[in-house]
């Protein structure tokens, strides 16, 4: 209270001077003050002035940001976020484009990195978990897909990615022309228009994003033709796709990525004034084919156990080349089988099939046929593989009807049996009663149509003959002018008896009496008429003693010819002995019938005649 | 080579596809598949600035069912408006479609096609709507796809204009 009475007090003395030297006072104080009172306006003005004050402000305003940044103080983002962020949500509620287009070649960048990371952590678990899981690889992904929770197709992609790229387009955005437009050397033959493929790409890309009322930025990534899949990829002002056939894997969109912002980035101009004329695009080449390759992704443990991996795939290999051999061993062996079987007589196939390893077979089977499971055997197949349904029937093939006929007619060892056409063939020598069987029962076997035994003899008869030959071959000697044996002549008379005596039976079994004519010859030596006694006596000699021997008397015809007859001419003595003989003819007559007993009834006469007087020689 | 993106504007079934398949393989045929989405076809075309690929854009008619989409025509260096010569009403749809075009895309090198010109029994568009036409800066052609008369030409004449574009 003090204190303020006291200031009060020069202030109130102050005013009344003043009256009086008030304008002496207003100069000295102008005088004083005046320079700060203009300054002072000046500020005023300055402060008061809008523009002014923003010009002043302008000029500070990105130091005073930027000092107030150095000291680090948080006060500046604070206050400073809300416009900021406000700015962009408006800017990008106007038009998403500007922003869209301003940051594509920050963000795009951005983007992939934090997918790579993404990706690459993913990669990494993915290999860990391979690595670990190697002795069970291949068979084991399964398991694999549990442990590490992702889908088991995942993990298979993971083994064997393998892709190409075919085509790459890049496509104008805005009237989806084509700019470049690159083929894959191996598939270029059968690359379709790229004008067309082109500007369909692009119309479904605006079909897509009218359709779904889609953002600008939002459109079809991929689309699949059949194995085919088109990769797209856009930026503000074109448009890449790739043709893909496989399974290319994630990174080759950020391949592609990559590509079209350097494109957008180095074409921008040329990309934003085109006007149809894709020259500079040429330049391009280089960067798109890039995009053109066959990649095969390695798995990832391959790097770590070649030698592993090698020996286990040469022994699956082998295995396998090993079982393709058995197996199409066992095919051939089954199919030269069967060739084998449709060769046999008497076995028809009518069809046949394999099943792995064995082999059905199904037809028909003449019971005298070879047996079809002795077959399998002998070309080394199991028989317990073969299943044969052979149902039985006649064959009437010459080979089976023929063992037909040699079951039926049972021939003995000299004739041999074969068909022709139906004809059975009898050859070889076999005796009367089977050639009569075979007559009598060959009509009754199945598909005989007819018999030749042109070739076939009859033993009997043929022992027939020989024994009448050999008999007629005998000459029974006599001393000259007698009609008595030569001593050493009687051994010879019990072998006729014996041949006479099977000539006898032999003939019995074709119904035929033998008749034995006994010849007398005598030799020229002394007269005519007696040497016809004498050959007639030298008979009579014989028929004696073969009668006494109990030869049937009725076979017997002795006979004289004399000298009519001589064996040999007479030039030697041993000649003239040959005709001092007895000599045999033999003949057959059926038995019972007239000339048999002609011959009978000539026998006895002649038995009767009387024996010649006079002496011959 | 330059290439120019044409497209193909009009109501349904006035013979814009017909037009094409004319001008690009020169076949007609009677039968009316209607065009759904776009079908993209291109010919080569020799003009007196050289040659140049026209890249056609087939573009669906109009209809009660469907709109045509403005954004299947972003790019395009000019189109022909197509109406049907036997049905007057595709002209006034043709000429409002111009309308829209012109508004979104500003003023283009376009042509007026009048076609089925061969129907000339059913024709309904007089020398007064021509003169009409004429007087609102159309010149207007009349086409056949079935003969091919005047296709060649119009397509010649839009390639000669939208090359200067
Ligand atoms: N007589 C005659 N018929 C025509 C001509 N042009 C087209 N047509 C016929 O008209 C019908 C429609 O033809 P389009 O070419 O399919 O018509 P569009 O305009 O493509 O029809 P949308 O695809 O449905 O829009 C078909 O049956 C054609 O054969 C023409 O010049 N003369
Ligand atoms: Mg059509």
């Amino acid at each position: 209270m003090a204190e303020q009475a006291q200031r009060r007090a020069p202030m109130a003395l102050a005013q009344e001077k003043s009256t009086d030297n008030n304008h002496a006072y207003e100069e000295l104080r102008h005088l004083i003050v005046a320079p700060e009172t203009e300054g002072l306006a000046a500020v005023e003005e300055r402060l008061d002035n809008l523009e002014k004050r923003t010009c002043d402000v302008s000029e500070v305003v990105a130091e005073a940001i930027e000092m107030r940044r150095a000291t680090g103080d948080q006060a500046l983002s604070d206050a400073l976020a809300p416009t900021i962020q406000e700015t962009l949500r408006e800017s990008v509620r106007r038009d998403p484009h500007v922003l869209a287009d301003a940051l594509f070649p920050v963000m795009g960048p951005a983007i992939r990195k934090s997918i790579t990371e993404t990706l690459r952590g993913m990669l990494e678990s993915f290999n860990e978990a391979l690595d670990n899981s190697f002795s069970a690889r291949g068979l084991k992904w399964r398991v694999e897909a549990m442990r590490t929770g992702k889908p088991f197709a995942e993990i298979v992609m993971m083994h064997s990615l393998l892709y190409r790229v075919e085509q790459v387009f890049l496509i104008h955005r805005e009237t989806g022309l084509v700019l470049n437009h690159l083929v894959a050397p191996t598939v270029a033959a059968q690359a379709q228009d790229p004008d067309l493929v082109a500007g369909m790409l692009s119309a479904i890309q605006q079909f897509v994003r009218d359709s779904f009322k889609s953002k600008d930025s939002e459109s079809l990534a991929s689309l699949n033709i059949g194995d085919l899949q088109v990769w797209v990829e856009e930026s503000p002002n074109a448009i890449l796709a790739a043709v893909v056939r496989g399974h290319a894997p994630a990174d080759f969109r950020q391949a592609m990525n990559e590509v079209l912002e350097d494109i957008q980035r180095y074409f921008s101009s040329a990309l934003a004034n085109f006007k149809g004329d894709a020259g500079p695009f040429r330049a391009a080449d280089e960067r798109l084919s890039k995009l053109l390759e066959i990649r095969y992704k390695e798995a990832p443990e391959e790097k770590k156990k070649p030698r592993a991996l090698l020996i286990a795939a040469g022994i699956a290999a082998a295995l396998l080349l090993g079982w393709v051999l058995y197996v199409s061993y066992a095919s051939w062996q089954w199919s030269r089988f069967l060739a084998d079987l449709h060769k046999q007589p008497g076995i028809v196939v009518v069809s046949t099939a394999t099943h792995g390893r064995s082999l059905h077979v199904e037809g028909f089977r003449d019971p005298l046929a070879a047996d079809p499971k002795a077959l399998v055997s002998q070309a080394g197949l199991d028989p317990e593989k073969a299943d044969l349904q052979l149902a039985p029937y006649y064959s009437l093939d010459d080979a089976m009807v023929t063992k037909r006929a040699e079951k039926i007619l049972h021939p003995p060892s000299t004739v041999r049996l074969s068909t022709k056409g139906g004809e059975l063939v009898a050859e070889g020598s076999a005796p009367q009663q089977w050639i009569t069987n075979l007559e009598e029962r060959t009509p009754l076997i199945a598909g005989v149509t007819g018999l030749d035994e042109s070739h076939l003899v009859n033993s009997n008869l043929q022992q027939l003959f020989t024994l009448k030959s050999s008999l007629e071959s005998v000459i029974l000697l006599f001393p000259l002018g007698r009609a008595e044996l030569e001593p050493d002549q009687d051994q010879k008379i019990a072998e006729i008896e014996t041949r006479l005596r099977e000539l006898q039976s032999q003939a019995d079994t074709f119904h035929q009496s033998v008749n034995v004519a006994l010849v007398g010859h005598s030799d020229t030596t002394g007269i005519e008429g007696t040497n016809l006694v004498l050959s007639q006596q030298r008979a009579e000699q014989i028929r004696r003693l073969l009668l006494r021997n109990g030869i049937r008397r009725e076979t017997l015809r002795p006979t004289g010819v004399g000298t009519t007859q001589p064996l040999r001419n007479e030039d030697s003595e041993e000649g003239r002995q040959l005709n001092r003989s007895v000599t045999f003819k033999v003949s057959f007559a059926p038995a019972g019938s007239a000339a048999a007993n002609a011959a009978a009834a000539a026998a006895s006469t002649s038995t009767n005649a009387p024996p010649a007087t006079p002496p011959g020689n | 080579m330059i290439q120019k993106k044409i497209c193909m504007l009009g109501s349904f079934s006035v013979g814009k596809t017909s037009l094409v398949r004319r001008f690009v393989a020169t076949i007609f045929d009677e039968h009316y598949h209607t065009t759904i989405g776009v079908k993209i076809d291109k010919k080569i075309v020799k003009t007196d600035g050289g040659e140049v690929t026209l890249v056609l854009w087939d573009i669906h008619g109009e209809d009660v069912y469907q709109k045509m989409r403005m954004t299947y025509l972003r790019g395009m260096s000019g189109y022909l408006l197509v109406a049907d010569g036997t049905r007057r009403q595709t002209l006034d749809d043709a000429l409002a479609l111009n309308e829209r075009v012109v508004q979104e895309f500003g003023k283009l090198p376009s042509l007026l096609l009048l076609n089925k010109f061969d129907l000339t029994d059913q024709w309904e568009i007089d020398s007064s709507q021509m003169s009409k036409l004429a007087a609102a800066g159309w010149n207007a052609i009349n086409t056949s796809a079935k003969t091919g008369d005047g296709v060649e030409g119009a397509y010649l004449r839009l390639a000669q204009a939208a090359q200067g574009k």
